[in-house]
């Protein structure tokens, strides 16, 4: 009852001083609000996430390939007319190295792009989008592909009237029907996508080019050529003879075509020089799955606050341990009051155990620290649009082991602290400290290895790894959550015993 | 025989190197005012806190209507009010507030805790402003309020340290009035003070300290019998028959002549006047100047320790 008698005039006090409700629920809240306004999109990401190639798709796609495939559909179509056979005939031919691909040369190239390692390709639907991005800065470059992309690329040859795309620093760009639009305010980190943009062209047009230059070797008009351009020297009267002369059948033509193809390949083993694509021509494996990783562009968050953006599944629990720590200072100015007050005489005084006098100041905070990070998870959600995750109620452990060991370093502190100043300094010395080595006050990812161990000796680290757990992670690992709850219990428990051994109620 | 409220034996206490309390021993009996007198830093507070069990002493113990003061006694708590020397009340919360909350505290409870926060309200002359933060009262309120808190639990035994500290002398007679009839309805105080007069004129038996000793203790009368009155005179000339008069003055005990006065050291002050005047008619001796000085606490202090106590 006495425990009961003095919480109810802590919550009181509490209430009547509004530096406690201020600092424990408003201030956290501030500080999400704004930094969630202030923060670039890229907060939040995943490190591997983060170089992103974005791209508008105008395509029309290459018209020859576009009715070939549609031939192959309608032959290959279970419900179709036309029986089996004749669909896979069709396939092959749709299929065959020697034809442009049947999907527009614009997705040949964002599926390159998106098997490349570290880099995510980004979908956005169309150019005024794309410039608009651009104009608030929210993307560095865009590359764009015109309408006749595909065209162009299928034109693409090093014959005399051909599209040649090549010159100095890659693949011009404009010679394809294709345009990098760039921030000037973010130039270098155009630049990096120009490049990224350049191989990917460089590893997609050339092998076409090669591959088709190739095949032209073996092509009747190039025997025919070669018959005109090589003389030969007859075995018994020395004349010279076209070896056109030689090569009057189209069997003949087609043998020497398919004799220097084969010459070639002889030659050069570890490469087919008639692929169409890198991957054949340098005889290496393409990636499964390819062009999965492509994403369809998505404003992060709505509004002005950007609800729903992934920040806030980061900014809300940072800040809302960082600042359940700041109990810290609560409960040391709790206890400070009531040494210059002179009230802690008279509870001395009174019947009463120094476990109760503990237990009846605290419990109030403890009771404020609960409801603050309540209440900082449920503005999460309305405010900041936050999602709580699959496993919800999880949540409550997480805050409810979180505000235990916040009480246990509170009471340590109070324990030491003799006036409103060292409460003062103790307190936000350990807070900031504290927050800064966890991870509050930025991703723990952006540490280096050793600095994440070393993070490990705060509760804090604990805490923020069940919440990355229940609300980053689609599919939170539980024991990870329990085991995390389970420290911070010793946390407290730890505390508790330390400011026994200091606490002098006088 | 019923024990006595408060017995203190042989008790001692140090901190560190510093010794506050030399072996203090007195018995404070059932429904006394026990007047506790000494300079500042003479060990009032320390004693007074040792008997409330916020200090646990070196040597020595502390007895409580019979029983020993002891961390683990809770319940003998409840048998004693304190009023520490600084405020000790909540500026946050109501004059009501606080009593309710003390009261609570000692396990009040309902109609009968809000009829005895009432009438301590009534009683420190703070019904008007109960429902006012403490933070707005003046200085006297503050003091009756800080009194007001320790009588809630009705205590047995109420240790008073320093209570009119920095009060108006409207507040200060409030306190003294509070004391008497708390002391009339049979409750046990101790009443510490470095003001002499308070001490003097509330408490019939008191104690002097001085560096953590107990140098006297006994009734205010027999104090005081320690010493002489003094009565200095002045007359036109100095006679040898007015000196050898004087000095056959029944309650005279000393008698000098010095820079044209003449000084006397007497038992009683008021007698030897009346006798005085009569032989300075008979001798026909005009009186020029004529001062008084009766034996008091302060002159006590200084004849036990050579020191005034606002030294």
């Amino acid at each position: 009852m006495p425990v009961w008698t003095i919480a109810k005039k802590e919550l009181r006090l509490l209430f009547r001083d509004p530096r406690a409700l201020i600092i424990l629920v408003a201030m956290p809240f501030i500080f999400i609000l704004i930094l969630g306004i202030s923060l670039g999109e890229g907060f939040g990401q995943k490190p591997d996430d983060r170089l992103r190639v974005s791209l508008v798709d105008e395509d029309l796609g290459d018209v020859p390939a576009k009715v070939r495939e549609g031939a192959a559909l309608l032959f290959a179509s279970p419900s179709a007319a036309w029986p089996q056979p004749l669909g896979a005939v069709a396939l092959a031919e749709v299929n065959r190295v020697d034809r442009p691909p049947a999907e527009p040369w614009s997705h040949v190239v964002m599926r390159d792009l998106a098997e490349t390692a570290e880099i995510r390709v980004e979908v956005i639907p169309d150019r005024r989008q794309a410039e608009q991005l651009l104009g608030e800065s929210k993307r560095s470059a865009v590359l764009i592909f015109g309408p006749f992309f595909s065209q162009n690329v299928t034109r693409a040859s090093f014959l005399a009237d051909g599209i040649n795309p090549f010159y100095r620093d890659g693949v011009k760009l404009a010679e394809l029907d294709a345009v990098m639009l760039r921030d000037p305010t973010q130039l270098a980190a155009a630049s990096i996508i120009e490049q990224v943009a350049q191989v990917t062209l460089l590893r997609v047009v050339l092998p076409w080019m090669i591959g088709r230059a190739f095949e032209k070797l073996s092509e009747p008009s190039f025997i025919d050529d070669l018959g005109h351009e090589v003389r030969l020297p007859m075995p018994v009267t020395g004349r010279k003879v076209p070896l056109s002369d030689f090569l009057i059948l189209p069997e003949h033509k087609r043998a020497v075509g398919s004799g220097v193809q084969s010459s070639l390949a002889r030659f050069f083993p570890k490469y087919k020089l008639t692929a169409k694509t890198w991957a054949d021509l340098t005889k290496s494996e393409s990636h499964a799955g390819g062009g999965a990783d492509a994403t369809a562009f998505a404003e992060e968050g709505g509004g002005m606050l950007k609800r729903g953006a992934v920040r806030y599944q980061i900014l809300v629990p940072s800040y809302t341990v960082m600042f359940a720590f700041f109990l810290v200072l609560t409960v040391g100015w709790l206890f400070v009051s009531e040494r210059r007050q002179g009230t802690l005489k008279r509870l001395r005084a009174a019947p009463l155990s120094q476990a109760q006098i503990l237990a009846g100041k605290l419990l109030p905070c403890f009771v404020l620290s609960l409801a603050q990070g309540f209440f900082l998870l449920a503005a999460g959600k309305l405010v900041f649009g936050m999602s709580w995750g699959s496993e919800p109620l999880w949540l409550m452990a997480v805050v409810f082991s979180t505000s235990l060991a916040a009480m246990g370093l509170a009471l340590l502190v109070a324990s030491v602290a003799r006036t409103e100043t060292q409460v003062a300094i103790y307190g936000t010395l350990l807070v900031l400290i504290l927050a800064g080595m966890s991870g509050c006050l930025m991703p723990r990812e952006l540490m280096p290895e050793q600095m994440k161990q070393i993070s490990r000796v705060t509760p804090h680290a604990w805490a923020l790894d069940a919440y990355t757990q229940l609300l980053l992670n689609p599919a939170p690992n539980l024991a990870i959550v329990a085991g995390a709850c389970a420290v911070l219990t010793l946390f407290a428990v730890g505390f508790v015993a330390a400011s026994w051994w200091f606490l002098k109620l006088d | 025989m019923a024990s006595p409220a408060l017995e203190v034996v042989d008790v001692r206490k140090r901190y560190g190197p510093a010794t506050a309390l030399h072996g203090v021993s007195f018995e404070v009996a059932a429904g006394e005012l026990f007047g506790l007198l000494g300079p500042n830093g003479a060990g009032k507070t320390t004693l007074l806190s040792i008997v409330s069990s916020l200090l646990e002493p070196t040597a020595g113990e502390v007895r409580i209507f019979g029983r020993r003061v002891t961390p683990r006694d809770r319940n003998l708590r409840r048998l004693v009010g304190i009023v520490p020397q600084e405020l000790a009340i909540y500026s946050e919360l109501t004059a009501r507030e606080n009593l309710h909350f003390f009261g609570e505290l000692y396990g009040l409870h309902g109609a009968s805790l809000r009829q005895r926060v009432a009438a301590i309200l009534a009683a420190m002359g703070l019904e008007e402003p109960a429902d006012r933060r403490v933070d707005t009262f003046s200085g006297g309120m503050k003091r009756r309020l800080n009194l007001g808190a320790a009588l809630v639990h009705q205590p047995r035994l109420l240790l008073l340290d320093e209570p009119t500290t920095g009060v108006d002398p409207q507040s200060r007679n409030h306190v003294f009035e509070e004391v008497r009839r708390l002391n009339a309805a049979g409750v046990t105080i101790v009443y510490t003070s470095h003001y002499m007069e308070e001490v003097q004129a509330l408490c019939p038996r008191i104690g002097i300290m001085d560096h953590g000793r107990l140098i006297a203790c006994d009734t205010l009368p027999a104090l005081l019998r320690q010493l002489q009155g003094l009565i200095r005179l002045r007359v036109p000339r100095m006679t040898p028959l007015l000196n050898e008069r004087v000095q056959r003055l029944p309650h005279v005990t000393r008698a000098e002549t010095k820079d044209g006065e003449l000084l006397l050291e007497c038992g009683d002050v008021k007698v030897t006047l009346v006798q005085l005047v009569s032989l300075l008619n008979e001798l026909q001796l005009p009186l020029e100047g004529l001062e008084t000085e009766e034996p008091n606490l302060e002159r006590v202090f200084l004849h036990l320790t050579g020191r005034g106590l606002r030294d």
